[in-house]
């Protein structure tokens, strides 16, 4: 554990969720930070995203007051990410406001509502163009027939729109997440805006490696998305520099966004 | 010491993989202080006739002996299962048989299988279940659609009370619960790995104490997945008996 004990780790990707009644679920979030601390790590980036459906503007204003309720117990672990649903427009482009003036959050994250190429998301885009923050996408290509998140956005999705929106800063969820992950390299090989976390339980043997190679390590955000040990294990097992893994688990882009929050 | 339960040698047709030689994965093991490790055949998977590469794998790890424990893979749908699996045992020196009816299409609960589990349990021999090879969401078009099925284990866990059994690169928290709720694991036959076991959200505790350290083994699903993960789960496992899912139980299964 050397690699993270001397070394500045910001974990882009992971959650907090609610419990049966819909309030924050203080055991699990309790496990994530004691998880931060004995792994070394400096930061968690979280959210809290509706995982199925549609939720509305009520259901993701809730998801976020319960992630800044997360942030208050842990002000030195963990920062947000506000969660919307682009096809309310008006509603998310306030409550990005709100997440990002009011609780401080770094930037959104979306989820399975729509594709990122869908143009019922390009006010959100916008928008966070306009305010200078990043874009998290739940994605993936999934080969598993029937598919069960029709609107998962997959590497072509993000390419479309990092092509239409060059000022834009997208990163694709978790290349450990479940997906055919060699497809998605080079989907978005050629896309310099397009940033992808190495999250997810998936720790398939040249996964670093492979993503290293094709976007490079300035491309490469650490994360865990609950995944602890796996995304951690990739990290230390990969067969990539010492220096790409530094700038991986911090990624040198992305600090002006911890920075303009004093971290 | 440890000892990894689930490794492969052999060619997968889906993806390219490193270490899947005898001499690259055995440097491998040793750099990450795996001690020995239990193995099978990638090519008995696909080819149709899985004796062919339980007979190349017998071949290929002959000089790596302190290395590689072989498993056989058989079929038990194909014909000549039955001498094919003594030979495997007898003449090969096979330590453990491994099953993927998901791949060749068979149910566990066929008469058949329940022969051929039947026989391995006379022979003293373990039955080795992976629940599957790579993760089912990002498989090639061409790769199976299926896991290991729940519901055929729990049957033949009826019919076959005395077997030991290893289950490996599964959600085995879940699946101990499952068989658990249908007492199907009073005689702590079953053994399970903790490849896709969180330990940090608690899960692979809750694995523990569901079947007890004593059926609980060290599995990497190398060379298709990094070995760290699992490591880093031994390394934070705070437990007094640790070396029992390290080595020591596998030793007692195996004899070794």
């Amino acid at each position: 554990m050397d690699l993270f004990k001397n070394n500045k780790v910001i974990n882009w990707h992971d959650h907090v969720w609610l419990d049966d009644k819909g309030n924050l679920d203080e055991r699990r979030l309790e496990l994530t930070i004691k998880a931060a601390y004995d792994t070394y790590m400096d930061l968690i980036v979280s959210s809290l995203p509706v995982l199925k459906g549609n939720p509305t503007p009520e259901e993701f204003r809730h998801c976020n007051d319960v992630q800044y309720q997360a942030i208050k117990k842990h002000p030195n672990m963990m920062k947000g990410m506000a969660f919307i649903n682009p096809g309310y427009v008006k509603e998310s482009l306030e409550e990005i406001d709100r997440c990002i003036n009011e609780f401080g959050f770094l930037g959104i994250k979306l989820y399975n509502q729509y594709h990122i190429s869908n143009p019922v998301v390009r006010d959100v885009i916008e928008k966070c163009i306009k305010l200078d923050i990043p874009i998290l996408e739940h994605a993936a290509k999934l080969n598993y027939k029937p598919e069960l998140q029709p609107f998962t956005s997959n590497g072509e999705h993000f390419a479309k729109v990092a092509s239409l929106y060059p000022e834009g800063v997208f990163i694709h969820a978790h290349i450990g997440g479940g997906g055919d992950w060699q497809w998605t390299l080079k989907a978005i090989e050629e896309f310099p805006n397009i940033y992808l976390d190495i999250s997810g339980s998936v720790c398939d043997e040249g996964i670093i490696e492979a993503a290293n190679s094709y976007i490079g390590s300035k491309r490469l955000l650490f994360g865990t998305d609950m995944s602890f040990s796996s995304s951690i294990g990739k990290m230390l097992g990969a067969d990539i520099s010492y220096e790409d893994k530094v700038e991986i688990l911090n990624n040198k882009k992305f600090e002006k966004y911890l920075m303009r929050r004093g971290i | 010491m440890i000892i990894d339960v689930n490794t492969y040698l052999g060619h997968w047709p889906f993806r390219k993989i490193k270490y899947n030689q005898a001499q690259t994965l055995s440097k491998h093991l040793d750099n990450k202080q795996v001690d020995l490790a239990c193995v099978s055949s990638i090519n008995s998977i696909f080819y149709k006739d899985t004796q062919q590469g339980n007979i190349e794998l017998s071949e290929e790890i002959k000089d790596y002996k302190n290395k590689f424990i072989p498993f056989a893979i058989i079929n038990p749908s194909y014909a000549g299962w039955k001498k094919d699996f003594i030979y495997c045992i007898e003449e090969l020196k096979m330590k453990g048989l491994e099953l993927y009816p998901y791949y060749h299409d068979y149910k566990l609960t066929d008469e058949n299988s329940i022969e051929l589990i039947n026989l391995a349990t006379e022979m003293n021999i373990p039955i080795h279940l992976p629940c599957a090879v790579e993760n089912i969401r990002q498989k090639h078009w061409l790769d199976t659609n299926k896991n290991l099925s729940l519901e055929e284990l729990d049957q033949v866990l009826a019919v076959c009370e005395n077997t030991k059994f290893i289950v490996s690169n599964g959600s085995s928290h879940e699946i101990a619960e499952y068989l658990i709720e249908r007492k199907k694991l009073k005689n702590n036959n079953v053994y399970f790995d903790f490849a896709r076991v969180e330990i940090f959200n608690d899960d692979l505790y809750k694995l523990i104490d569901t079947v007890s350290a004593d059926n609980v083994v060290f599995g990497s699903v190398s060379p298709f997945q990094y070995i760290e993960p699992q490591l880093v789960k031994l390394q934070y496992l705070t437990i007094k008996d640790i070396d029992k899912i390290k080595s020591d139980n596998i030793k007692k299964l195996l004899n070794l």
